[in-house]
């Protein structure tokens, strides 16, 4: 029977035939994630923006800044809305009109890392306190569902704040936040300038994650699509730039992790945050050098 | 406000018959049957074919045709200000009904009957005419999923201010208040297919800012032509033939 037939009849065993050889249909082995590329800027008219590749899945997030009136109970910080959307581009299993199951699930799963792992501060995105602060909106849209969609959902988002820069704004007499540009700042001395200049946020620590695949003894990192649809149960790790551990999410599935399968994915999770650690901070640099 | 200048240049530096520059790219999206990214200057979209496939809604199965259905939306990033929603409003609607029906023009739904074509067009960044660049987008991208059609579909919009027939608008010059007319066209047949134009015009008038928006067409055509062939020889090459 012809290769392709045999792959689209019986996934398993073509799959399970990989293992027994240790490599999988692409050629990489059991261990090894896709390639990764960052590109930082990839929307000119955000405040910070980023699109990230690993493999063929494909993440465009950016963030764009609004200023609202803080909350009473904490007017020293402003406020992060996340959201993640896969518009029917991007699989041929998201139909228009019915939201893909995956979307809020990874919305929630971002909101909750992000925000509990210490990575911004709230208190950056103060202006005035307790009259006006930044409400910063990320949206990230998924371009293409090839597999492993949190951890390159993940990897866009924390570019894009790695890319973000804070506008200079001042306080007009209405007692309003006025957006100062370029051409205007230097006729409008009188009034102060809330923030003296273009800013980036001081990011703490940053979260890098990787999703492992569990069947049977195997353990293989960085799923494509059609492996996630097949294997059993999978784990999702997120370590922080510190090694420490951030978020583990295993969603139930027949497979009965043991402890060392845990450790393994820990183990490939820590090389993998380092691969990721170089790739965004060389695209920090290339930006820079622009 | 002064549009144009008196040298006769434009905001952005253009001349009044000038395009902006345009970039298109097939094979954007790994996971569809065909897609196509198209830039026209500060505008640009994703068009993403997915097809012939089985019909989704047996109600809806057509026995002697293809359904086409088409769905447009823009990113919240995508304009000025953060889109509230992005899809269910009512011109995210319009478009995507008049993207469907000027690409059904197009299409020889009859081969393929009982099935279902899925044109699905994402705006990352709105600069104006993004009306435009998603009929350019979903052309290649029908192109690129091997879809038979009758001729290529282009699309490309023209304006009418301070006194000058202007091609290719922004969105600063689409906000001004002065016509906006889009043009679409099938080049080689030399037919148009989608014509649509509000605020008012002398019918004189209108005809220069409609023949200028189909010169603007053609220009499209031939680019994406370029493009195609293109990526026929790549594809030439990396079959060995």
């Amino acid at each position: 029977m012809e290769v392709d037939a045999f792959r689209r009849l019986f996934p398993l065993r073509f799959h399970e035939r990989h293992l027994l050889e240790s490599i999988r249909p692409d050629g990489r082995p059991l261990g090894r994630a896709r390639d990764t590329t960052i590109a930082l800027g990839a929307v000119a008219s955000a405040n910070g923006s980023a699109l990230a590749k690993i493999g063929c899945t494909t993440m465009l997030a950016a963030v764009k800044l609004e200023v609202m009136t803080p909350k009473a109970e904490s007017p020293d910080e402003g406020c992060i809305v996340i959201d993640f959307h896969m518009p029917p581009i991007c699989s041929p299993l998201v139909r228009p009109g019915r939201p893909a199951e995956a979307a809020p699930v990874i919305t929630k799963q971002l909101t909750d890392i992000i925000l509990s792992s210490g990575m911004i501060d709230l208190k950056e995105l103060s202006l005035v306190s307790g009259k006006a602060a930044w409400m910063a909106y990320l949206d990230i849209y998924c371009l293409d569902a090839d597999g492993a969609l949190f951890d390159a959902a993940l990897l866009s988002a924390v570019a894009a704040f790695s890319h973000l820069q804070i506008p200079v704004v001042s306080l007009n007499d209405n007692g309003r936040i006025v957006l100062l540009s370029e051409e205007n700042s230097g006729a409008m001395w009188e009034k102060e300038p809330v923030n003296k200049e273009k800013r980036k946020l001081k990011l703490d620590t940053l979260p890098f994650s990787l999703t492992c695949v569990l069947h049977k003894n195997y353990i293989l990192a960085d799923p494509s699509a059609e492996e996630e649809s097949i294997m059993e149960t999978y784990l999702t790790v997120v370590l922080d730039s510190s090694m420490q551990l951030v978020s583990l999410n295993k969603p139930g599935g027949p497979g009965l992790a043991q402890t060392s399968a845990i450790q393994d994915c820990v183990a490939l999770t820590i090389q993998r945050v380092k691969e990721l650690q170089k790739i965004l901070n060389e695209a920090i640099s290339d930006m820079e050098v622009d | 406000m002064e549009y144009v200048s008196p040298e006769g240049l434009r905001l952005d530096g253009r001349r009044p018959t000038e395009m902006r520059q345009f970039r298109a790219e097939v094979g954007v999206v790994a996971k569809a049957d065909g897609s196509a990214s198209f830039e026209m200057g500060n505008t640009k979209v994703i068009a993403a074919v997915y097809g012939p496939r089985e019909v989704q809604n047996k109600g809806q199965q057509m026995n002697g045709q293809a359904l086409v259905r088409c769905e447009y939306s823009m990113a919240n990033f995508s304009t000025g200000d953060r889109m509230r929603k992005p899809k269910g409003d009512r011109r995210s609607t319009e478009i995507s009904l008049v993207i469907r029906q000027t690409m059904e023009a197009c299409i020889l739904t009859h081969l393929m009957p009982r099935s279902q074509i899925d044109i699905f067009v994402q705006v990352l960044q709105a600069d104006g005419g993004t009306r435009s660049a998603c009929i350019n987008a979903a052309t290649l991208a029908l192109a690129d999923a091997g879809i038979p059609m009758r001729d290529l579909v282009t699309s490309c919009s023209a304006g009418y201010l301070n006194n000058i027939p202007l091609l290719d608008l922004n969105y600063v010059e689409d906000s001004a208040g002065g016509p906006d007319v889009t043009v679409g066209i099938l080049p080689k047949l030399d037919k148009v297919t989608l014509l649509q134009m509000d605020a008012k015009l002398p019918i004189d008038i209108f005809e220069n800012v409609m023949q200028l928006a189909i010169e603007g067409c053609k220009a499209v055509a031939n680019y994406i032509r370029e493009i195609l062939l293109e990526n026929t020889k790549k594809l030439e090459f990396r079959r060995g033939v």
